[in-house]
């Protein structure tokens, strides 16, 4: 079942037009990640999403529940971490929970039990003091507490580790992942590599529209790679392969390493054949061969370029 | 010098005036000490305000020259 | 209903560990001092700074010397602090963004106007009236209060005149969405109403009356009668502020 579904939503913003005919779904139990460079209209989506933008055309359904513009109802299934969250700086972490929990209508016991829970799941049991004090990584920390307090089926997270330092971004990311299978992730990001570390399902926004969507063994599968990465040892070997290879009619290009050489090959079974048996005629033995990955990173530069 | 004893019979009525200028003066000075980063101006320039001033400078410091923690 | 006490709770929370209801509390309670101080030691400060010989004809100071410090000091510097305490009581939450996780977790935005008015009307009345309660207590310390007509009244208009000026405030800063909007708005409606009270048949419905002629209710120049109309006014602007500032607030990107 889907829990978020996006149909044919644009929204201009004056002549600018930032999303155009978007359609996306999100399935239960996923960490969706949403990618796309800045300005791309990540947080424009997030944010009709969330009923705080009104969408020129479309339609969002939550849960099945239509999104309205400036209404809260479809609200209470999600959680939201703004990109920089920004709290009452007079109050305690505990305080603004238990604020949260009021406000949705949670009893006293409730909120009590599950705002230690999180706060400890968050790793803010220690810092007991204002929040006005807290770095941005503890804010963030705090965001997510607040996001999941009331149990949400929708997490949205709205860039969450892109202002954090390594240490901080790892912490975040585990924090999501840990509460994977209770709740639905989505989050965007321009970080590929956290994608690649907790996504299971991705979507690639470029110019206000969809350019890539799927599970990430299913993108990389579609996007099968071409390149054939060759190394030496020592760089006369180098020379050697390429003055045999070149001319070969499977190749389509050749890019230089340091001391190897990547070959963009129309087949890359035959070409691996080929480049197999003159390896093997002419003495020469690499450091190694292999077929590349697509990294995802090769696939945005693609899609975006 | 009748006036100036007259004036001395009223001191009880102007002690809480005194206190209470204090109290806003050194709650405020407190707050500027501990708390080092303001909207505008610095230490040197806000505690001058709140002590010299009476209410109306711990006010302003208050509203307008305390930062956002 | 739990949501509302929950966001007035936070209100007074901010009051508190902003220093806001410090200010008012310590300001309004000074002003209650000095306004029956003032009155008294007026005189007797004047004679010790006049020059040897100079005979002063001034009388001695009664009960109404007293209240029309109240009534000069209240309506000046009062409603003075307490728009510079206000001014930001919605602004803020634009401009530090805070209000974003509040409404998403589902509060409704007229809540968010209904709880900063009541605690603001709250706060408001509080210091009022510990500004009256001081000033009273010295002023029958001091002298008799038997001369002093309608005392009750005249503070109630004043009260009155101060929760107008709440909603003008909120509606200001829900309006511009920023501090000095809502001070401006506030700012440029009380010049307006002074301009009108040049009309004198406009003056009886002008809210400037509930501010400015309370002494003639003391002195009984004036009937609570003849404050009606000017009440009825005041009373249905403030609620079509308040009723105004929530469809415009809806329609607000926060």
């Amino acid at each position: 079942m889907n829990i978020l579904n996006i149909e044919k939503i644009s929204k201009s913003f004056g002549k600018n037009k930032v999303i155009n005919d978007l359609s996306f779904s999100v399935p239960e139990n996923s960490i969706f990640g949403f990618i796309g460079q800045n300005g791309a209209g990540k947080t424009t989506t997030m944010k009709m999403v969330l009923g705080l933008l009104k969408a020129d055309s479309g339609k969002i359904t939550v849960l099945g529940e239509p999104v309205v513009y400036g209404q809260t109802k479809t609200n209470k299934y999600i959680g939201y971490l703004p990109d920089v969250p920004e709290f009452y700086s007079y109050m305690t972490p505990k305080e603004y929970l238990k604020l949260c929990g009021d406000i949705t209508g949670m009893d006293d016991k409730t909120i009590k039990i599950k705002s230690d829970e999180l706060i400890s799941l968050v790793g803010l049991d220690k810092a007991n003091k204002r929040i006005g004090g807290f770095s941005r990584g503890m804010k963030q920390r705090l965001g997510i507490a607040q996001a999941l307090l009331n149990e949400p089926q929708l997490l949205i997270c709205d860039e969450p580790t892109s202002a954090l330092d390594p240490k901080g971004r790892k912490e975040i990311l585990d924090i999501l992942s840990t509460v994977k299978g209770k709740t639905t992730v989505v989050f965007s990001t321009h970080i590929l590599s956290d994608v690649e570390r907790i996504c299971d399902r991705v979507a690639v926004l470029h110019s206000g529209k969809l350019a890539l969507a799927g599970t990430l063994p299913e993108i990389k599968a579609q996007h099968k790679n071409d390149s054939l990465i060759v190394e030496f040892a020592v760089l006369e070997e180098l020379e050697c392969f390429k003055a045999i290879i070149n001319g070969c009619s499977l190749i389509k290009a050749v890019e230089e390493l340091n001391k190897g050489i990547i070959l963009h090959t129309y087949n890359i079974l035959e070409a691996e054949a080929v480049v197999l048996s003159l390896l093997s005629k002419n003495n020469l033995l690499p450091l190694k061969l292999e077929v590349a990955e697509p990294t995802l990173e090769n696939l945005f530069m693609e899609i975006t370029a | 010098m009748t006036d100036l004893s007259q004036l001395i019979e009223y001191l009880p009525f102007l002690i809480p005036i005194f206190a209470l200028e204090l109290i806003l003066a050194i709650t405020a000075l407190v707050h500027v000490l501990k708390h080092p980063t303001y909207k505008f101006g610095n230490k040197a320039f806000w505690v001058v305000i709140v002590l010299f001033i009476q209410i109306i400078g711990p006010v302003v410091y208050f509203i307008f020259g305390k930062g956002n923690e | 209903m739990k949501s509302y006490i929950a966001f007035t709770t936070k209100e007074f929370t901010e009051q508190l560990r902003t220093h806001k209801a410090l200010i008012m509390f310590t300001v309004f309670l000074l002003f209650g001092i000095m306004n029956p101080v003032t009155a008294k030691l007026t005189p007797i400060i004047l004679e010790m700074f006049m020059p040897e010989g100079v005979e002063i004809t001034l009388g001695d100071p009664t009960a109404l010397d007293s209240w029309a410090q109240f009534f000069k000091n209240i309506p000046q510097m009062g409603i003075f602090v307490l728009a510079i305490v206000f001014n930001g009581l919605m602004a803020n939450e634009f401009t530090k963004g805070t209000l974003i996780n509040i409404l998403t977790k589902g509060l409704s935005r007229s809540t968010v106007i209904l709880s900063k008015f009541s605690m603001a009307i709250l706060l408001w009345t509080a210091s009022y009236i510990l500004c009256f309660a001081v000033s009273y207590g010295y002023t029958i310390y001091f002298w008799s209060n038997d001369i002093v007509y309608n005392l009750l009244f005249a503070v109630f208009v004043l009260w009155l005149f101060g929760v107008l000026i709440i909603s003008l405030l909120l509606f200001g800063g829900v309006l511009f969405k920023n501090s000095y909007g809502s001070l401006l708005l506030t700012g440029t409606t009380v010049v307006i109403m002074f301009l009108i009270n040049i009309v004198p048949i406009l003056q009886k419905y002008n809210p400037v009356l509930l501010s400015s002629s309370n002494m003639d209710l003391l002195t009984g120049k004036m009937q609570p009668s003849d404050f009606t109309a000017s009440i009825i006014v005041t009373t249905a602007l403030t609620m079509t502020f308040i009723v105004v500032a929530i469809p415009i607030f809806n329609k607000k990107r926060i």
